[in-house]
Parts: C-alpha cells; sequence; structure tokens
C-alpha cells in the first residue's frame, strides 16, 4: 500500500462521511445517531423519522399479559402471518395478519368495537408489526391500544399457555 | 491480442464491483432502518455503534464503487472494498459458525436470512474478493 493509496482512503472517507450524515438530517426515512436495540426497553428499532414504533404503548412485562390474557381483559390480537398463528399463539388471540390489513378491515372493524381495549403483539421484540397494526388502528379512532413488545417468543420462551390450531 | 483480453477482463472486474456497491448502497441509503436491523441482527456490533455504521457505510461503499468506475483514487476505492468484502465475508461466516440466524418473523421484514442464502452470500462475496485482489495487483500504483 503506497502512500497515495492511504491518502485517497482519507480523501474517500473524508467525503463519504459527511455526505452521509448530511443525507442523514435531510433525508425523511433518516435515523436516530444512536437507536433503541435494549430489548429490556421494549421493540428495538433504528428511530426512524418514520417509524411508527410508540413506546408509550408498548407493555413490557410478560407477567402483566398473562394477568390481562387470564382475566380476559383485552382482546387480543396476533398481527403475524397466518401459519406462525396456527402453529401456536395466546390464548384466544385473534388473528388479523397486518400483510392481510386492508382485506380484513371490514372483518375487524365488524368484530371489534371501537371502545374496545386491544392488545396487539407480533413475533418478537425485532418486529414492529403489532406497532404498525396499532398505528393503523390508532387512524380508525380505535383509542385503548396497547402492544405486547415481547411477542409471541417472550410469552413461548416465559412457557405459558399457548392455543394451536390443528390443521 | 493478449493485452487486449487482459484490458477487457479487468474493465469487467471494475465495472461488476463498481455496480455491485452502488447497487448494495442504494437500498440501505433509501431504508437505513432496515439496514439497521439488518445490523443489529449480525449481533456482533455494540449497540451504540448500529445506526452510526448504518448511516455511514452505504455513503462508503457508493463513493468506492463510483470512485473505482471513474478512475479516481480507484487503487484507494479497490482497497475499501476488498476490506468491505473482508469484513462482510468474516461476518457471515462467524455467524454460520456458531449457527446464529436471524429471523425476526415480521412481515415488514424483507430481508430474512436463512442458512443457504447465508451460503450464497458468502459464495458470491468471495468471488467478488478474489477478483478484488486481481484487479488490485494489476492496477498500478503510479
Amino acid at each position: 500500500m503506497t502512500q497515495k493509496d492511504i491518502k485517497g482512503i482519507l480523501f474517500l472517507f473524508l467525503f463519504a462521511l459527511p455526505t452521509a450524515f448530511f443525507f442523514n438530517w435531510f433525508s425523511p426515512f433518516g435515523i436516530a445517531l444512536v437507536g433503541q436495540w435494549e430489548i429490556s426497553k421494549g421493540t428495538v428499532n433504528a428511530i426512524s423519522k418514520t417509524d411508527s414504533v410508540n413506546s408509550l404503548i408498548e407493555i413490557n412485562n410478560p407477567e402483566i399479559i398473562k394477568q390481562i390474557v387470564q382475566k380476559k381483559e383485552k382482546i387480543i390480537i396476533d398481527v403475524r402471518s397466518r401459519d406462525y398463528y396456527d402453529q401456536g399463539h395466546l390464548p384466544s388471540a385473534l388473528s388479523f395478519p397486518l400483510i392481510d390489513f386492508d382485506d380484513y378491515i371490514h372483518q375487524l372493524l365488524n368484530s371489534i368495537n371501537r371502545q374496545s381495549a386491544i392488545l396487539v403483539y407480533c413475533a418478537s421484540f425485532e418486529c414492529t408489526d403489532s406497532h404498525i397494526f396499532a398505528d393503523r388502528l390508532k387512524d380508525l379512532n380505535f383509542n385503548d391500544v396497547k402492544v405486547f413488545s415481547g411477542g409471541f417468543r417472550q410469552w413461548q420462551e416465559m412457557g405459558f399457555e399457548i392455543e394451536k390450531n390443528e390443521k | 491480442m493478449k493485452n487486449n483480453y487482459l484490458g477487457i477482463i479487468l474493465f469487467v472486474i471494475k465495472l461488476t464491483l463498481g455496480i455491485t456497491f452502488i447497487y448494495a448502497s442504494y437500498h440501505k441509503i433509501a431504508d437505513p432502518a432496515q439496514f439497521a436491523k439488518i445490523i443489529y441482527g449480525y449481533a456482533i456490533f455494540p449497540e451504540l455503534s448500529i445506526n452510526i455504521l448504518a448511516i455511514t457505510i452505504p455513503f462508503v461503499e457508493l463513493i468506492a464503487g463510483f470512485s473505482l468506475i471513474l478512475g479516481v483514487f480507484p487503487r484507494s476505492a479497490l482497497l475499501i472494498i476488498n476490506g468491505f468484502l473482508l469484513i462482510f465475508i468474516l461476518m457471515i461466516g462467524f455467524n454460520l459458525l456458531r449457527g446464529h440466524e436471524f429471523d425476526c418473523g415480521c412481515f415488514v421484514f424483507s430481508n430474512r436470512p436463512h442458512a443457504l442464502s447465508n451460503i450464497y452470500l458468502l459464495i458470491r462475496d468471495f468471488l467478488l474478493l478474489i477478483s478484488g485482489i486481481y484487479l488490485l495487483k494489476k492496477t498500478t500504483a503510479s
């Protein structure tokens, strides 16, 4: 490696790095300099300008979720794909996959009252589908929507009861 | 005649590497949040560095790709590209060896890696790295 190579590398980095931060700052898809990557704090995400993740509506305690499920305090919605739902889901959870949101919206509106307390979950802390779903429900004037941030994976890891749809 | 063939081969390698890096940077620049999640999924980097890497890596790739094609500091661009390829190979290989697969099970998260696709990536990056090293050897330092 010659001195010119090193100078070239420095030049390219000095050009690329400020450009990257400048672009990120003004981009509508820009992200924060530090993301939320600790599962103890809830759903992990890069904290972008377009994010639908809202930590204020998260319940990050599986024991509380267990109580909610046992006492049937909320309508529980599983937004994973139907295959995942069939393999196992929280007891009495309804399946409304995010991917089919537009197709099943009328069915959803017919089966759930806008005043109902709703709990949405997806696969895990790494999944933001539940937040996207909750966001869409809020747009439809559902006011009491919470998200179980640990999702099905945490529920399973806790060893809590699981319902399956046998085929 | 032999020099002509060699020239064409080197040109094709240069274009392939340059375009690959420019193309690879495009999706990452368009959706840095998703790229950050992919970096997180490797479970190698400290949490504080994930977003910084997601913001900066695509632009280094983009500028190195253009620099190689346009012939501006081509050896430096090649050194960066080869360095990236080596890091990618080590990261993917390390995760394959320890059996770490990241699958968030999300609908919105389209890049769900599986062992097969990781092996494909590993082979692709290895071939690109060999080409990159060959091109570097043939690109004289002036």
